[in-house]
C-alpha cells in the first residue's frame, strides 16, 4: 500500500477562522439544576448590553463579522424594555415543568355529565381556546423583533408560546372529550384582549397581557378546581394555573425591573394600568366579569347546574373579589403600589362594587 | 414494616421527603424544578420545608416569627390536615376535594398565606402547586399516626 503524495496543486487549508472566536477557555459547570442558562453566564458571555446594536442575529459573545446582512428588524434593543432579572431561571423552570395534555391528564375519569353542565363546560372551554390563541400569538410577535442579545428574555417568551399552545389544545380536547363540542365563539378576542395586540411597545403589551389579562385568567384557572367535575378537569386547571403563574411572574418581574431602570416611563405604565382596571369587570374577556355567556357558564359550573345558578353567582362574586385583590398585590409587588394610595386607581371602587 | 411515624413531626416530614426525593415520577407531569421555602402550620406547631432544584432539601421545626421569612405558609387545623392525609393514604394521591388547591379555595381566606404580602412570592403556591401536591401525595407510602388519635 502506498501513501498518496500531497497534491501540490491543492491550495493550503485556510484555518484562519480558528483564530476568530469569543472569549476562550470557558468551563461552565453544572449546578444542582443541571447546566442551566444561569450557569453559562460566564465572563463576557454573561454581559447584556443596555443598548444593543446587534441587527444581524449574531449570538451574544460571538465576534461580529464584516459585511453581515441585517436579518432581523429588531426594534426591541433597549434592555429595560424587555428584561427580567430571573429570565434564565424562569426559562429553565418552564422547560422542566412541562406536562403533556395527552398523558398527564387522567382523561378516563371524565364521565357523562348533565347536559347543562356539559354545555357550560364546553362554553368555557371554547372561550379559553380563543383566549389561549391570543396569549400565544402576541408574545410570539415580540420575540421576533427582540435583539438576540436579550435571548434569555426571548427564551422565556418562546416557552410561554409553547405553554399557551398546550393550553389551547387541552381545552379543545376537553370540549371534544365528553359528548359535547365547541360552542359559539365568544368574541373574547375583541375588546381588551384584542387590544393587547395593538400595543406599540413591549412593556405596554406585557402590562396588558401578563399582569391584567393573565392575572385574571390565573384566578380562573385556580378556581377551575372548584368547577371541575372529575380529576381530569382538576388536573387541567391545576397544571394550566402553574404555567399561568409563571407568565404572570414574568410580567411582575419585568415591570419591577423597568420601573427601577427607566423610572421616566412610570407615568406611561400607570396609564396602561388605568385602562386595564377600567376594563377589568366589564369586558367580555374576563369570564368572571359582568354577565356574558362565559360568566353564565361559570355560574352553572360553580353552582352545580342551571337550577343552582344563584349559588354559582355567589361563588363568582368571591372569584371577582379574589381576582381584584391578587391583581392589586401583584401591581404593588411590581412597584406601582402608590396608585392605590394617591387616588389614581379605580380598583377600590371596583372592589366596593364587587362586594355590593 | 417500618415503624409508624406521628404527624406532625420532623421525623414524619423527613420520611415523606425521602419518598418524594426518590420517586422519579414526581419530577415529570407538571412537577420538576422548584425553588421555594414553605411554612406548614398545624394548629400551633410550625415547620419549615425547603425545596431546591428537583427535590426537597430540608425540613425543620420553626416558629411563628419565622413564618415571616417563608415564601408562603400553609395553615390548617390538625383535623383538616388529618382528613387530607387520610384521603391521600386511601387513594395513593389526593382526590376530589382534598387537593391542596381545592382546600385553599374552600374558604374565602384560603390556606396559603404570607406575612410579607408580596404576591409574587405568594403566587409560588400556585406556580409550584403540582410539586407541593406530589410532596404530600408521597405521604401515602409513610405509615402515619396522628397526635390526637
Ligand atoms: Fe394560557
Ligand atoms: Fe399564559
Amino acid at each position: 500500500m502506498t501513501t498518496p503524495a500531497a497534491d501540490e496543486n491543492l491550495p493550503e487549508l485556510d484555518l484562519s477562522w480558528m483564530n476568530r472566536r469569543g472569549p476562550w477557555d470557558t468551563h461552565a459547570k453544572p449546578g444542582k439544576y443541571g447546566l442551566t442558562l444561569a450557569d453559562i453566564q460566564v465572563g463576557e458571555y454573561g454581559e447584556t448590553p443596555q443598548q444593543s446594536q446587534n441587527l444581524t442575529g449574531r449570538s451574544r459573545g460571538s465576534p461580529p463579522r464584516r459585511a453581515a446582512m441585517r436579518i432581523g428588524g429588531y426594534t426591541v434593543r433597549t434592555k429595560s424594555d424587555i428584561w427580567v432579572e430571573n429570565a434564565s431561571f424562569l426559562y429553565e423552570e418552564a422547560l422542566q415543568r412541562q406536562w403533556s395534555s395527552a398523558t398527564d391528564v387522567p382523561w378516563e375519569t371524565i364521565k357523562p355529565l348533565p347536559d347543562d353542565v356539559e354545555q357550560a363546560q364546553c362554553q368555557l372551554a371554547t372561550f379559553l381556546t380563543e383566549v389561549e390563541f391570543v396569549a400565544g400569538d402576541v408574545p410570539a410577535r415580540w420575540i421576533s423583533v427582540t435583539t438576540p442579545d436579550y435571548f434569555e428574555a426571548r427564551q422565556v417568551l418562546l416557552a410561554q408560546v409553547m405553554d399557551e399552545s398546550r393550553h389551547m389544545d387541552v381545552f379543545r380536547k376537553r370540549a371534544l372529550a365528553n359528548g359535547g363540542g365547541l360552542m359559539k365563539a365568544t368574541g373574547a378576542t375583541a375588546g381588551f384582549v384584542g387590544g393587547i395586540d395593538l400595543s406599540r411597545d413591549f412593556t405596554e403589551m406585557s402590562s396588558r397581557l401578563h399582569i391584567s389579562g393573565e392575572g385574571a385568567v390565573l384566578t380562573i384557572f385556580r378556581m377551575g378546581e372548584l368547577m371541575a367535575y372529575n380529576d381530569a378537569e382538576k388536573a387541567i386547571y391545576r397544571l394550566c394555573a402553574q404555567d399561568e403563574a409563571r407568565h404572570v411572574a414574568f410580567g411582575v418581574m419585568h415591570l419591577r425591573y423597568m420601573s427601577q431602570k427607566a423610572p421616566e416611563r412610570r407615568e406611561e405604565i400607570d396609564t396602561y394600568l388605568d385602562e386595564a382596571e377600567g376594563g377589568m369587570l366589564t369586558d367580555a374577556a374576563n369570564p368572571a366579569g359582568r354577565l356574558t355567556q362565559t360568566s353564565e357558564s361559570l355560574c352553572i359550573l360553580l353552582g352545580g347546574g342551571r337550577d343552582k345558578f344563584d349559588e354559582g353567582f355567589r361563588k363568582i362574586v368571591a372569584i371577582r373579589r379574589r381576582q381584584l385583590q391578587e391583581y392589586k398585590k401583584r401591581v404593588i409587588s411590581a412597584g406601582f403600589g402608590e396608585r392605590f394610595e394617591n387616588g389614581r386607581s379605580r380598583l377600590n371602587e371596583l372592589m366596593a362594587q364587587t362586594a355590593a | 414494616m417500618s415503624e409508624a411515624l406521628c404527624f406532625p413531626s420532623v421525623e414524619w416530614l423527613n420520611a415523606v421527603r425521602e419518598v418524594f426525593n426518590t420517586t422519579d415520577s414526581y419530577r415529570g407531569a407538571g412537577g420538576g424544578q422548584c425553588d421555594c421555602t414553605v411554612g406548614l402550620k398545624v394548629d400551633d406547631e410550625v415547620f419549615i420545608v425547603e425545596f431546591e432544584g428537583f427535590g426537597c432539601s430540608s425540613v425543620q421545626t420553626g416558629t411563628d416569627f419565622e413564618l415571616g421569612n417563608v415564601d408562603f405558609y400553609i395553615e390548617m387545623p390538625m383535623s383538616q390536615w388529618q382528613d387530607m392525609l387520610e384521603n391521600i393514604s386511601g387513594n395513593g394521591h389526593a382526590i376530589g376535594e382534598y387537593t391542596l388547591n381545592t382546600i385553599d379555595l374552600g374558604s374565602e381566606e384560603g390556606i396559603a398565606h404570607s406575612k410579607h404580602g408580596d404576591q409574587y412570592r405568594q403566587d409560588l403556591f400556585v406556580r409550584y402547586n403540582q410539586t407541593l401536591q406530589f410532596f404530600f401525595d408521597a405521604s401515602h407510602r409513610v405509615d402515619t399516626t396522628f397526635e390526637n388519635s
